[in-house]
């Protein structure tokens, strides 16, 4: 699952980006191919796609997980999966195990499949998990308050699919809005019926470097905010973090210079960006921030903390 | 005493930690100690802090002992603010006797004047600070005493520490005032932040150690662990370039702790310059950043950075001027007609 790192960068993607935005493709451990990669549409099935269905991803901060493919795992039956673990929730609760909420509260799930959020024709489409509390005690027409929401997507293009074996669905991102305390409850269920394995998903400040060059391509108003990256130095007595704010004007201006393979995005074109970067702060404070650990990556387009830790703006 | 007075000590209470709150009390001295001896002290705060305002009640606390307990947790806890430093100036050279009598008095007839909703309350402290503590209303509110500045002046210097309040239009109105009651002419910010109100202190009153003490070189460990094998060449090269970073940077920070910052930021409007091979951004616009450096100890971190490998030896002026400029708020353009790579700020 190492290539689901990778496949993070073209989550921005989904949203209701330009179509010229670099699409990912990964290859390999690091998720990079050596030469470069392509860019194909954001999403091959956006064009026809309802960006009501897939707002409810923008303006949250999601937590990334990576998931092994699920066995036995059937889009005919998200009915089914919603009442069995609307029931495996009710049973964690009366264990006492789960999350600290009144007695009169109950909790509803909803599975539900969204065609839009994938990567290519070939890749599952996305899978929604919502949990909302509803109360017993107020009136029926009552309105449900979601509290938390997950979804499964795909977004590595055929790369990981192709060599599932029968019975198995690639679903390997998994991403979470909400208490931990129910990721973790709706994960072992997850875990349990399709013997799959959740596991917290980092972010490499490789992958973090793309993710500021491919942002920063992307064409944003004149108000937009600041292209950020916050490193963290390590091995110091005293912590030290630094913010690095680009004006996003100036950030795009430098990185149109740097960006010549046309519809291509070259690991080369990423380190001449982020090396002239540092550069430009070495000239200044004598600090070398390739020594540094890019913590974070902020543009008006998204955000994404090495710790897996994302929030889509746009 | 009333409902929105008694709810302010009771939060006041709940502010300190619990182990201490005893202690704070008696250095309020308003609730007598055999008052103090009905209050348990190892009961959860929610109780003791009722506790506290009962006795209160008792003995008809006003605002104005509410607001001693205040400056008294805030004196303590000074660290839990945010303190800029401003500069007074004045025209003549002339020192004039100060009169603290006579400061209050101005102070608080210039800020009544504009203002009357104000609650004013000073208390001196034995390194002769003054603590001022305003809570700020409006011409029809009460003042809102959650949302109070707090000055601490020094009255033999020019140097006034401000924790401003959230109430920003607040802070001419009370510059100004300081000006009035202590004679100067103008105040200005100078540009230095920090949640240590000490090390503020330190670096306008240049009391941090700049003690360089002479260079007398100590066995570094490589020595003894560089192995046979290595080139005697590379392992010399290498002990001679860290002792100059050492040198280096002794020279840059001397040797004493340094002074306790958390932040610095640069504001950096300068030209992108690169490797004309490279092609890229050729701009005669400058290059639009903000930088930002956080540490629980900004200093301490900045001066390991070359030993560590991080940065050159010597680190950019640019951050090693931070104590003896007594600022860590930066703007910073090209200099015109210079040379490449010295930058002025303003």
């Amino acid at each position: 699952m190492e290539s689901v790192d990778g496949a993070v960068r073209t989550l921005p993607s989904i949203g209701r980006l330009s179509r010229g935005l670099p699409f990912g493709r990964p290859h390999g451990q690091f998720g990079l191919s050596p030469s470069g990669r392509l860019l194909p549409p954001a999403l091959r099935s956006q064009e026809n796609a309802d960006p009501r269905r897939t707002a409810f991803l923008l303006h949250k901060q999601w937590t990334l997980y990576s998931v092994t493919p699920l066995y036995r795992f059937s889009n005919t039956r998200l009915r089914d999966y919603a009442r069995l673990l609307s029931a495996f929730i009710a049973a964690e609760k009366q264990k006492g195990l789960a999350v600290e909420i009144g007695v009169e509260l109950d909790i509803k799930v909803a599975v539900s499949s969204i065609p839009d959020l994938k990567g290519s024709d070939q890749d599952q489409a996305a899978i929604l998990v919502q949990l909302s509390l509803r109360s017993p005690a107020s009136s029926k027409n009552s309105e449900e308050k979601l509290i938390w929401l997950g979804w499964f997507c795909c977004v590595s293009g055929d790369d990981l699919s192709e060599n599932v074996p029968e019975d198995f669905t690639c679903l390997p991102l998994f991403l979470a809005n909400g208490a931990e305390s129910y990721t973790s409850i709706v994960g072992s269920w997850f875990q349990k019926t399709f013997d799959c394995c959740f596991r917290r998903l980092a972010i490499s400040p490789l992958n973090l470097s793309w993710m500021a060059a491919m942002w920063t391509g992307c064409k944003v108003d004149k108000t937009a905010s600041a292209m950020e990256l916050v490193f963290s130095v390590p091995h110091l007595p005293q912590p030290l973090d630094i913010s690095y704010a680009i004006h996003p004007e100036d950030a795009k201006a430098l990185w149109d210079t740097v960006q010549k393979t046309p519809g291509e995005i070259t690991q080369e074109e990423v380190d001449v960006f982020m090396d002239c970067l540092y550069s430009h702060f070495h000239r200044h404070f004598k600090i070398h921030l390739s020594a540094t650990k890019l913590v974070k990556v902020s543009t008006a387009v998204a955000s994404a903390h090495c710790d897996g830790i994302i929030k889509v703006r746009f | 005493m009333d409902e929105i007075l008694a709810e302010y000590i009771r939060r006041t209470v709940l502010k300190i930690p619990r182990d201490e709150i005893k202690t704070v009390l008696q250095t309020w001295g308003f609730l007598s100690e055999a008052q103090l001896q009905t209050v348990n002290f190892h009961q959860i705060k929610e109780n003791i802090s009722q506790d506290v305002v009962r006795l209160c009640e008792e003995n008809s606390a006003d605002i104005k002992q509410a607001a001693v307990l205040d400056i008294i947790y805030n004196h303590i806890y000074s660290d839990k603010r945010v303190w800029s430093v401003y500069q007074m100036s004045k025209t003549g050279e002339e020192t004039e006797f100060f009169d603290l009598t006579d400061f209050k008095k101005k102070f608080k007839r210039r800020l009544r004047s504009a203002l009357k909703n104000v609650t004013i309350n000073f208390r001196e402290y034995e390194d002769n600070s003054i603590w001022i503590r305003i809570a700020w209303g409006t011409p029809y509110k009460k003042p809102n005493q959650y949302k109070s500045s707090y000055v601490v002046y020094h009255s033999q210097t020019p140097y006034v520490f401000i924790s401003a309040s959230v109430l920003k239009s607040t802070l001419p109105l009370l510059c100004q005032a300081l000006v009035v009651a202590s004679n100067y002419r103008d105040i200005r910010e100078m540009e230095l932040r920090s949640h240590s109100l000490n090390s503020l202190k330190d670096i306008v009153f240049k009391r941090y150690s700049q003690n360089f003490q002479t260079y007398y070189p100590r066995p570094l460990q490589e020595r003894n662990v560089a192995p046979e094998s290595a080139d005697l060449r590379i392992v010399q090269e290498n002990r001679h370039e860290k002792e100059r970073i050492e040198r280096v940077n002794r020279k840059v920070f001397g040797d004493g702790p340094q002074p306790k910052l958390e932040f610095a930021q640069y504001k950096l409007e300068t030209m992108f310059k690169s490797d004309p091979k490279m092609g890229v951004l050729d701009k005669k616009e400058p290059f639009r950043c903000l930088v930002k450096f956080s540490s629980p100890h900004l200093l301490e971190s900045l001066k390991s950075l070359a030993p560590a490998g991080m940065a050159d030896a010597p680190l950019s002026p640019l951050l090693t001027c931070i104590p003896q400029k007594a600022r860590n708020y930066f703007k910073i353009r090209e200099k015109k007609g210079i040379f490449p790579g010295s930058f002025v700020s303003p």
